[in-house]
């Protein structure tokens, strides 16, 4: 009889309250290799992995360790059993030492005193594994990412694990941190200890892993060894079959609309490297690159929220970047952030506080004063605009679901008739039907003349909406993709890749 | 379930009369002064009662600043030695001839330019104003040391009408000095509720974050706020030398604490967006109150300082309790 697999989830289900995370997830990890999960956002990979770290309980299905069932009910149950994780984001300390983080909550102690040199002693063998020579007692926050990122690593395998996780660990990692990083994991399956490896990053996937299981909307759609396997091939697992009709059709432009032009040139400024571009009055432009490609870093150097250490720009009034956000609020250039709670809304504000925001906030025209009646004017012109539903204008902002708070984030700007629309991510955490209604909003700030560029994690989203899609890989703007190139499977490919697929350029190679 | 079509187009409002959401200190003020005065009736005497208020003028003035400063999520912690640094330059302007009004006024500028070094530094070095300001209090007290010497500065010259309009008394009872104070909390209520710069006050003690990203110019506002601080400051300060005719070298040492428990009796959170300036002055009279009450019913007036600290303690607690219930019925609306 074979081995049973290293661990193995059966029917693993999880419900968010309406929302599914998982429906019907299935997995089997052989020993000793390095098996990599791919999926789109939302398609279960990482509920998967807190399951199996212990940290989200699953409403049903089971999980089986060397073939014997287990119930993994904390993190101190999967730690027992010999699972570490590594979570994208970095959990550490930057203020503390190195060898402080190396031992959070487990310090080493002798004689009832926290002891450095037992840790150092502890942790010496990890650390020369890994190539990591640093100042322990040094505070980490002088560490590189990818340093911190093997300081993470490390912290899990000094508790020698058997199975590893891995959530997206070389998200913030260069080129060369990266290959670094697959040496070390390489070492580690050398060494017996099982890998599973999430990653966005198809080309790495297919370097690094033994196997690949896709994921979709909960479930598992396939598991194959990946000498089996081709890109164009797990894409299509990933994607699926669509229905796009959530995407409301193409406005009428105007009449009467001035056709003007923004242009960016060599635009640099942190992650992002070099993108230059122009978009026209009207256009809906996506913007697509993974997490940490500098697709953010774009927006907020075109809002003045980070100064471009090179590159220029030219907007529709024909000065160039705007070196802080008031600035850009004056002039007609509007920003929705990612993170609408955080950075979009005056929580414990009112509705009509929050969409004065701009108006009385950031602009310099007209009276000093602040009137409640006419406050409410505005607030009431953009609960009707934007169907924003809540109890009353005078509701707290934090009252309305997430959907109706962004409608006030869009709403506030709204106020102003900006003629550019910088809009990062604005359907995260938005219920279907208010999703459908900000898409909509979309198409009217474009047929309104106003120059739009969306960013976003959603791949559909982005082809069902733009005119065009630039895509930004590892700081680069690789591509500029219209027409017959909106299609999932080509963006798809040059977002995780940066290039296009083979057949695509071939055919351009040889019209 | 209710109707889609109904939420989206809301009727129009009733109006619904709300009370004020300074009710709560308000009736606390008048049950004390009540209670006082049904056991000692000459507490209710006019005159006494107006003194309270002089009483209360200058504290109560820095008072109605700072609901600016923690509106904005911020505290000075320097003005105590602000309002004694433009008092002491004033007098010794007046005391080198200077006439009175024109030293006044000029008290009131260096205040000001007080608060605009206190501002600069907050926003130029990015730091929170409490520590900044935990800084500049010892720097203006030890600048404020070197002019004065460690004495006493007393305009000799007090013919001038500048020193008897702070003393005057309209029909006998109402202090100028108060009716200043009270039309500078009036003014400043309108500044917080119904202008654009109030309106940024608000907005980035609210949630600084978002203010910035709304394109709300946060570092400028900061800097306006602990200017408004500092010549609300000078002009407590010379008003001070008005009415008493001297600075002594030690006066706003203690300020600071007063004034911000004030601001929170008020009812003032320290969460920042949020302020109420009504509250803060019958927070400083709550105080006051205390302390002359004491005396009415014989107890030693070094019990007063034991029972403001108790009665701020009650003030958050009640604060909390309050909005602990508000947040249960949110969530149960939800």
């Amino acid at each position: 009889m074979a081995t049973p697999p290293l661990i193995e989830v059966r029917h693993l289900a999880k419900h968010y309250g309406g929302v599914v995370a998982m429906a019907d997830m299935n997995l089997s990890v052989a020993a000793g290799t390095i098996h990599a999960v791919v999926g789109e956002n939302g398609a279960g990979k990482s509920t998967l992995m807190k399951v199996l770290a212990g940290a989200v309980k699953p409403d049903s299905g089971e999980i089986l360790l060397d073939g014997q069932p287990i119930t993994i009910t904390t993190p101190n149950v999967a730690r027992q059993h010999g699972i570490g994780i590594v979570y994208q984001e970095l959990s550490l300390f930057p203020e503390r030492s190195v060898l402080a983080n190396l031992f959070v909550n487990a310090e080493p102690t002798r004689g009832g005193f926290i002891s450095l040199t037992a840790m150092e002693d502890q942790c010496r063998d990890v650390l020369d594994q890994l190539g990591l020579h640093v100042d322990l007692r040094g505070p980490l926050s002088r560490l590189s990412i990818g340093e911190q990122q093997l300081i993470e690593l490390s912290r899990v395998l000094i508790e020698k694990p058997r199975l590893l996780i891995l959530d997206e660990p070389n998200s913030a990692l260069n080129r060369a941190e990266t290959e670094r990083l697959f040496m070390v994991l390489e070492g580690l399956r050398a060494q017996g200890i099982t890998i599973l490896y999430v990653s966005h990053r198809l080309e790495e996937v297919f370097t690094i892993s033994d196997a690949i299981t896709i994921t979709r909307n909960g479930s598992d759609t396939r598991t194959a060894r990946t000498a089996e396997l081709t890109i164009p091939e797990v894409i299509e697992g990933m994607i699926g079959q669509r229905r796009e009709a959530m995407f409301p059709p193409a406005l009428p432009r105007k009449e009467g609309v001035v056709d003007r032009q923004l242009v960016v040139n060599g635009a640099a400024g942190g992650a992002l490297r070099e993108a230059s571009f122009s978009a026209r009055s009207g256009e809906i432009v996506g913007l697509a690159g993974l997490e940490g490609s500098g697709v953010s870093d774009l927006l907020e150097i075109l809002f003045g929220l980070r100064q471009a250490k090179t590159g220029s720009a030219t907007y529709p009034d024909g000065i160039g970047l705007p070196h802080s956000p008031t600035q850009a609020a004056r002039r007609g250039i509007c920003m929705v952030p990612a993170d609408r709670r955080k950075n979009g809304l005056m929580l414990d504000k009112s509705i009509l506080f929050n969409i004065s925001n701009v108006v009385v906030g950031a602009r310099n025209d007209g009276p000093l004063t602040y009137l409640p009646a006419k406050a409410m004017e505005r607030a009431q012109r953009q609960i009707e605009a934007l169907r924003i539903k809540a109890a009353s204008a005078l509701a707290p902002a934090n009252s309305l679901s997430g959907g109706n708070q962004q409608k006030v984030v869009i709403g506030k700007w709204l106020e102003i008739g900006p003629e550019v629309f910088l809009l990062d991510d604005p359907t995260r955490g938005v219920d279907v039907g208010a999703k459908r209604e900000i898409y909509g909003l979309i198409r009217r700030m474009g047929a309104a003349g106003g120059i739009v560029l969306f960013s976003s994690t959603e791949l559909p989203e982005l082809i069902g909406l733009c005119d065009r899609i630039l895509v930004i890989y590892q700081g680069r703007l690789v591509a500029d993709l219209s027409g017959a190139a909106l299609d999932s499977r080509i963006v798809l490919h040059v977002v995780n890749t940066g290039k296009l697929p083979q057949d695509i350029s071939a055919a351009k190679a040889n019209p | 379930m209710t109707d889609p079509d109904q939420l989206a187009s809301p009727a129009p409002q009733r109006r619904t009369f709300r009370f004020p959401e300074e009710i709560g200190v308000i009736a606390a003020l008048l049950v004390m002064v009540a209670i006082i005065g049904l056991s000692r009736p000459l507490f209710l005497n006019p005159l006494n009662l107006f003194s309270l208020l002089s009483n209360a003028t200058f504290l109560g003035m820095l008072a109605v600043g700072m609901v600016f400063l923690l509106a904005i999520r911020e505290i000075d912690l320097s003005v105590g030695w602000m309002f004694n640094f433009s008092a002491v330059i004033a007098a010794m302007m007046m005391v080198a001839g200077f006439n009175p009004w024109l030293a006044a006024v000029a008290g009131v500028l260096f205040g000001g330019l007080l608060g605009l070094i206190n501002g600069v530094l907050v926003v130029g070095l990015k730091l929170p104003a409490i520590i900044v300001t935990l800084g500049t209090f010892s720097m203006f007290q030890g600048l404020s040391l070197v002019m004065n010497q460690s004495r006493a500065i007393v305009p000799k010259d007090t013919s001038s009408t500048y020193f008897a309009f702070f003393k005057e008394r309209l029909f006998g009872v109402v202090p100028v000095a108060g009716l200043i104070f009270i039309t500078l909390a009036i003014v400043l209520h309108l500044v917080l509720h119904r202008t654009r710069f109030g309106y940024r006050v608000q907005a980035v003690g609210s949630n600084p974050e978002a203010a910035k990203l709304a394109g709300i110019p946060t570092g400028l506002v900061r800097l306006q706020t602990l200017m408004l601080m500092g010549a609300i400051c000078g002009l407590s300060g010379v008003m001070y030398v008005g009415f008493r005719g001297a600075i002594d070298p030690v006066e706003g040492s203690d300020f600071v604490l007063v004034v911000v428990a004030a601001v929170i009796i008020g009812g003032t959170p320290l969460s920042g967006g949020h302020g109420t300036i009504i509250g803060a002055v019958v927070g400083m009279l709550i105080i006051q109150v205390i302390s002359s009450g004491l005396i009415f019913f014989g107890i030693d007036a070094t019990w007063s300082t034991f029972v403001t600290g108790a009665v701020i303690v009650l003030a958050v607690t009640l604060d909390q309790l309050i909005k602990f219930q508000r947040a249960r019925r949110a969530d149960r609306i939800r």
